[in-house]
């Protein structure tokens, strides 16, 4: 197929049947909308585009920055048209939870504003939040921002009601599914997409999902965040439903282990959320012959979200490395196999040992630039530990000398050297810090 | 949704605070003693409190020491009992001339005493005068400081510069984001920090810099460990200028969890957003938001609470605070500090007097609004500079303490049975804004005059830091109480000195 602009590719995503023996429902077919295959990765390709596109055609050749509360695929999208455009891209977000798509969104060439946490010591009449001030240059005379404003732009439904809303109708060969799942974020999609079924099928019942509030799921607002979301109608919703992190997850790797799909969490989240409410109504519809269809939406790709993954289910991720790690050791092992030695003895050590001790300095390298023991190498203790993993990184013929801020992990390495074979590697007791207290001499960089 | 539920915040108790809370004739003596409103305080808690800070000090091998930032809470039991502490770890922040008399006269040595806040010249004086440590504002501070101590022949002075302005600071980059911050008037912004070092090493003969110092007004650890990696490479630029900066101040705001279910505290914030919009009936005095309203079915503002629910919160805040990994060097806070062979101070306030005192409140009347029948008005024997739980948008239940009988508690029955009610709690001023929380408060069953209302967990800002004699009434009098052998002893918070048993033998 061939394209003038990539913004040409937004949209006409498949419907893809997930297969019953993976969900298990028996009297209902289970569709997901992949979303995620828009050209920027998401559903919010859609909104984004649709929300920008006035706006990008008035302010074109200008020097305009487009912003946007988000810290995610909206973000994303808005960043790569902004940048097609010639236009810079700001993002005011709270806590940015995923680095990822932090990083990500660096690589882009997005500008990341980042909000305060909550006040400690409050002040009830205070009105001089980071938000407010935001929203005031928004509308400064001469403000050259050009805000998209997801959570109130009608055009984020629009978006929805004239794509992802008749597309489902067409693959379904114009007919309304059933039931409509959709993860609540913007409410964009699903108020969008509701619309467009109730059209075609009053019938159609809508289940919309949002996080349980003390949890975390990426592009879905808890029940108190929507509420505070302008598209957010709750007469959209048959019922409103909460998913958790884990949840999420498990309905990711389900996705992803037994469907190819290469779903994110909101993906899973909806999948997961979809089989257990509708596992209620396929037990109804058991021995009557009728068959229902329910469709989900796939939000966005898995590979942005590796870090969320290691932080709730390390297992899913984690193998446990080979080699030698300092780890590893035992306290009984660290004490019957580590030397150490005391600064003075260190001292006449270094002045007088034949060969003279390499002094390997295992803290940071600022630290070490800022004050060092004289000669001594800078090896940073997490570049240490992959050094030794595969083996001795020095000759056995070279006694060393390890120094830590306070002897603790110059100790632990010195058990596991002498472990590893090294004959005389020592460990300087109390540290860099008792090295100071000392009086022993300390030189910067 | 059961709209009509009682929506509780019950309060956080640990032991000891929650054993004293079962004293319950004990309480009401000392209220038919000393009168309604009461403060009581655990001398022993803070102790605690500093101990556990202090080991996480230890478990990151740190040194330096916690001062106790004294605005928190008046009293002089606490302050005499942390200077019972280790010297050397335990300190005292003071902000103000009386503040500083009054921690010298409670035992601290001069040495042992920070002095921070806007400073007049008297405070200044004294503070040098007693070889406390001036954590200085601006150059100008700093300057006027150097007069005092040449003009008064006072030996040199040891500060800590106060730095603001993290925010717009440009230094050390690829950080790649920018974390906006709420902005202090107090400290010197670090992009103008270059008039702060020339005027110390201008001055250099009668003041020494001993480190450098920021406090941070939020709740994230982001920005908090941005300004203490910030801090940590400004010390290495002091040192390539001479001076010999060798402590890291970080302030307070360690925070203190008043609620003890997060489900409670996430049920009650989602029905304030419900009675906002209108979908549930109010739950506050006159539908008051809290800094919530609804614009077209929209739910706009922030609310203005205390995150009166913490997971994370005193000496586990400095521990998370402390391990994460900092935004431009990757090492942990606690990992630089250590490396870059630099102390690290601590200033809590709240956090440090968590669990140390309860204020107490006897009930003088109840009776039915006008409006809702099936509520009711407490007016109670305090107003609201007493227990100031508004001025700090702090939401907690208060615990009924009957006449005659064992504690009420929502799950006890206490005593005559009833049943959860919904009430008001208002003051003794003649004021229609005289509430001790606008919050519609649900007690186990409806009080009855000459019951004990006791607020929890207050030494932190919310017992003295407000209270008046407006109108003439009584301010709380304040009394130490410690547990020796089961019995519970009293004495005024004056005559209370860290001795094992005060009041040993007299009684």
């Amino acid at each position: 197929m061939r394209y003038d602009s990539i913004t040409d590719a937004i949209g006409n995503t498949p419907l893809v049947r997930i297969d019953a023996a993976v969900h298990g429902l028996r009297n209902i077919d289970l569709y997901a909308k992949l979303e995620m295959l828009n050209p920027f990765g998401s559903v919010k390709d859609r909104p984004a585009w649709h929300m920008a596109r006035p706006l990008l055609s008035e302010a074109a050749g200008g020097d305009g920055t487009v912003v946007e509360l988000s810290s995610g695929n909206t973000a994303k999208a808005l960043a790569l048209l902004a940048g097609l455009n010639g236009l810079r891209f700001k993002s005011v977000t709270n806590r940015m939870r995923v680095p990822e798509i932090k990083e990500l969104l660096l690589l882009l060439g997005a500008e990341i504003e980042e909000l305060p946490g909550r006040s400690e010591c409050l002040d009830p009449t205070d009105t001089d939040d980071p938000l407010t001030r935001f929203h005031q240059a928004l509308s400064e005379p001469g403000s050259t921002y050009l805000h998209t404003d997801q959570y109130f732009n009608p055009r984020n439904v629009e978006a929805h009601a004239t794509g992802t809303g008749p597309e489902i109708v067409k693959d379904l060969d114009g007919r309304a599914p059933d039931w409509f799942v959709a993860c609540v974020g913007t409410a964009g999609s699903s108020t969008g997409v509701a619309k467009v079924l109730r059209e075609h099928d009053p019938q159609v019942r809508v289940l919309g999902l949002v996080a349980d509030k003390s949890d975390f799921i990426p592009g879905i607002r808890t029940i108190d965040e929507v509420h505070q979301v302008g598209l957010f109608d709750p007469a959209t919703y048959d019922s409103i439903a909460s998913v958790t992190s884990q949840e999420a997850i498990d309905g990711m790797v389900t996705l992803i282990r037994r469907c190819g799909l290469l779903s994110g969490p909101t993906g899973g989240a909806a999948y997961q959320g979809a089989v257990r409410q509708l596992a209620a109504v396929d037990a109804e519809l058991a021995g009557t012959g009728d068959r229902q269809t329910a469709v989900f939406i796939v939000c966005d790709r898995a590979e942005s979200y590796l870090s969320y993954v290691r932080d709730r289910r390390p297992e899913l991720l984690g193998r446990t490395r080979r080699g030698h790690s300092s780890a590893s050791l035992t306290d009984a092992e660290i004490r019957a196999d580590a030397r150490t030695v005391a600064v003075e003895e260190a001292r006449q050590w270094l002045a007088r040992g034949e060969p003279r001790p390499l002094v390997i300095d295992l803290r940071g390298p600022h630290a070490y630039a800022t004050l060092h023991i004289e000669g001594a190498t800078n090896i940073v203790d997490e570049v240490f530990e992959e050094l030794v993993r595969s083996g001795l990184p020095f000759s056995k013929r070279t006694p060393v000398l390890l120094a830590c801020p306070v002897g603790e992990k110059s100790l632990r390495y010195a058990a596991l050297l002498t472990r590893m074979g090294h004959p005389d590697v020592r460990s300087l007791a109390g540290g860099i810090v008792a090295w100071r207290d000392a009086g022993a001499p300390l030189v910067r960089e | 949704m059961e709209k009509d539920a009682p929506l509780y915040l019950r309060p956080r108790v640990q032991p000891p605070l929650a054993a004293l809370l079962g004293e319950v004739r004990f309480l009401h003596s000392l209220v038919d003693a000393l009168g309604s409103p009461l403060n009581v305080l655990l001398p022993e808690v803070v102790a605690e409190n500093a101990a556990r800070f202090l080991s996480v000090y230890r478990r990151h091998r740190l040194s330096g020491r916690v001062y106790f930032a004294h605005k928190a809470n008046r009293s002089s039991a606490l302050v005499r009992r942390l200077a019972g502490c280790d010297p050397a770890a335990v300190g005292v922040d003071v902000a103000s001339l009386g503040e500083l008399r009054h921690v010298l006269a409670c035992g601290f040595t001069g040495d042992r005493v920070m002095a921070t806040g806007p400073k007049d010249p008297q405070f200044l004086w004294l503070a040098a005068r007693v070889g406390a440590t001036v954590n200085v504002d601006s150059a100008d501070e700093l300057r006027e400081l150097a007069g005092l101590v040449r003009g008064h022949g006072l030996s040199r002075t040891r500060v800590l510069a106060r730095l603001s302005g993290f925010e717009s600071d440009a230094g050390y980059g690829g950080v790649g984001t920018r974390v906006l911050s709420r902005g202090s008037r107090f400290g010197t912004p670090v992009a103008e920090a270059e008039t702060l070092w020339s005027a110390l090493e201008e001055h250099m003969d009668a003041v020494e810099l001993i480190g450098l110092a920021y406090h941070l007004d939020t709740t994230g650890l982001e920005e908090k460990a941005r300004a203490l990696e910030r801090c940590v490479l400004l010390m290495d630029e002091c040192r390539e200028r001479g001076l010999t900066p060798g402590a890291v101040d970080i302030g307070g705001g360690f925070g203190v969890g008043y609620v003890a279910e997060a489900a409670e505290w996430e049920s009650w914030t989602t029905a304030l957003s419900e009675a906002v919009l209108g979908v549930r009936s109010p739950l506050t005095w006159r539908g008051h938001g809290y800094g919530l309203r609804a614009e077209g079915g929209t739910v706009r503002g922030t609310a203005a609470l205390y995150p009166a629910h913490r997971t994370v919160a005193g000496p586990r805040y400095l521990d998370e605070l402390l391990s994460r990994p900092a935004p431009a060097l990757g090492r942990s806070p606690a990992t630089l500090l250590l490396e870059h062979l630099n102390d690290l101070y601590i200033e809590p306030g709240r956090a440090l007097v968590d669990q140390c005192g309860v204020s107490l409140a006897r009930v003088l009347e109840v009776r039915r609004t006008n409006d809702a029948p099936d509520r009711y008005l407490v007016r109670l024997g305090m107003n609201a500079g007493d227990v100031s739980l508004e001025e700090h948008g702090v939401l907690v239940d208060p615990v009924l303490l009957p006449r005659d009988g064992a504690p009420g508690g929502p799950d006890g029955d206490g005593a005559g049975g009833g049943r959860p009610v919904g009430v008001h709690l208002v003051g003794n001023l003649c004021l229609e804004a005289d509430l001790i929380t606008r919050r519609l408060v649900y007690l186990p069953r409806l009080p009855r005059a000459g019951d004990v209302l006791a607020f929890v967990n207050t030494a932190g800002y919310a017992m003295d830091f407000h209270a008046h004699q407006a109108q003439r009434q009584p301010v709380a009098r304040t009394v130490a109480v410690t547990q020796d052998a089961g019995t519970w002893r009293w004495c005024p918070d004056e005559d209370y000195w860290p001795l094992i048993h005060p009041r040993k033998g007299s009684s």
